[in-house]
């Protein structure tokens, strides 16, 4: 299982308002809060903070299916690559990967190497985005498992959670997308 | 305020982050904000505070957590404006 979330950081810049009244405290811990504060970049801590939080929320819902808006309750910490994200009893770990254009996150249960595979589209629509990515998707899971694409069937449960039916199998996987950029992981 | 000045409001204010046209002209009660309208999770705290400010209402992080679709942000909405 797994959980992974990117932020274009051009997009985030135009979209997205950190710096407007009641925005951090809305979505960040205190602890979060201080460290943002007094960091050096906090547009990037700011969004490492948050692709963190969706990557163990997306994680979380696999586990416990369900659905909610609570990112403040995921509790971040970070060093280097390496995070760590606490929300009620559950636990993950995270890798980070920073470049210029953007941010991205990936959670797992136990600590692991970053898998997400990342894909820079040239059309910011949603639905081309979504079914750019779902093919990739599909391509790299009928080359894991010897499998031709139509054996495979993506999904969404009614949490609106992902997985790719394979064999009567369901396969976990995550997708994201922000802006021009978009990974899936396995 | 009557539910159709309400979803007026509201549309006015989730316009600028969705991206499926099509369910945002035919939007009713039932339309979810992430599922439906495809509102990325990062600008659903911005239609937050935009809800905030339109409203001169705060919502606590037990509001937030429900705030979904259009029918709980209705109901949030109404029960802190007759708080």
């Amino acid at each position: 299982m797994v959980g992974n979330d990117i932020v274009d950081l051009e997009e985030a810049k135009f979209t997205s308002h950190w710096q407007r009244p009641r925005y951090l405290e809305k979505i960040f811990t205190e602890t979060e809060q201080q460290l943002i504060k007094n960091c050096t970049n906090p547009f990037h801590v700011v969004w490492r903070l948050w692709s963190m939080k969706e990557a163990a929320y997306k994680l979380y819902v696999q586990v416990n299916p369900s659905q909610f808006y609570s990112p403040k309750s995921f509790e971040c910490k970070f060093e280097f690559e390496n995070g760590n994200v606490k929300y009620k009893n559950f636990e993950c770990q995270i890798k980070t990967s920073i470049t210029s254009k953007y941010i991205l996150s990936e959670a797992r249960l136990l600590d692991d190497r970053m898998t997400s595979e990342v894909i820079e589209f040239k059309d910011k629509t949603y639905k081309n985005q979504s079914a750019v990515l779902r093919n990739a998707l599909l391509i790299t899971l009928s080359e894991l498992y010897q499998l031709s694409k139509e054996d495979l069937k993506f999904q969404k449960s009614e949490f609106n959670i992902p997985t790719v039916l394979c064999n009567s199998v369901n396969i976990h996987v995550s997708l994201t997308h922000h802006g021009h950029f978009g990974a899936y992981a396995i | 305020m009557t539910n159709d000045e309400l979803i007026t409001k509201l549309k006015t204010i989730i316009e600028p982050y969705i991206q499926d046209e099509v369910a945002f002209k035919t939007l009713s009660e039932d339309t979810d904000f992430i599922n439906d309208l495809k509102v990325n999770s990062a600008n659903l705290v911005d239609i937050i505070l935009d809800i905030e400010d339109e409203f001169n209402i705060r919502l606590e992080n037990e509001d937030m957590e429900k705030m979904l679709d259009v029918k709980a942000a209705m109901l949030i909405i109404n029960t802190k404006l007759k708080a």
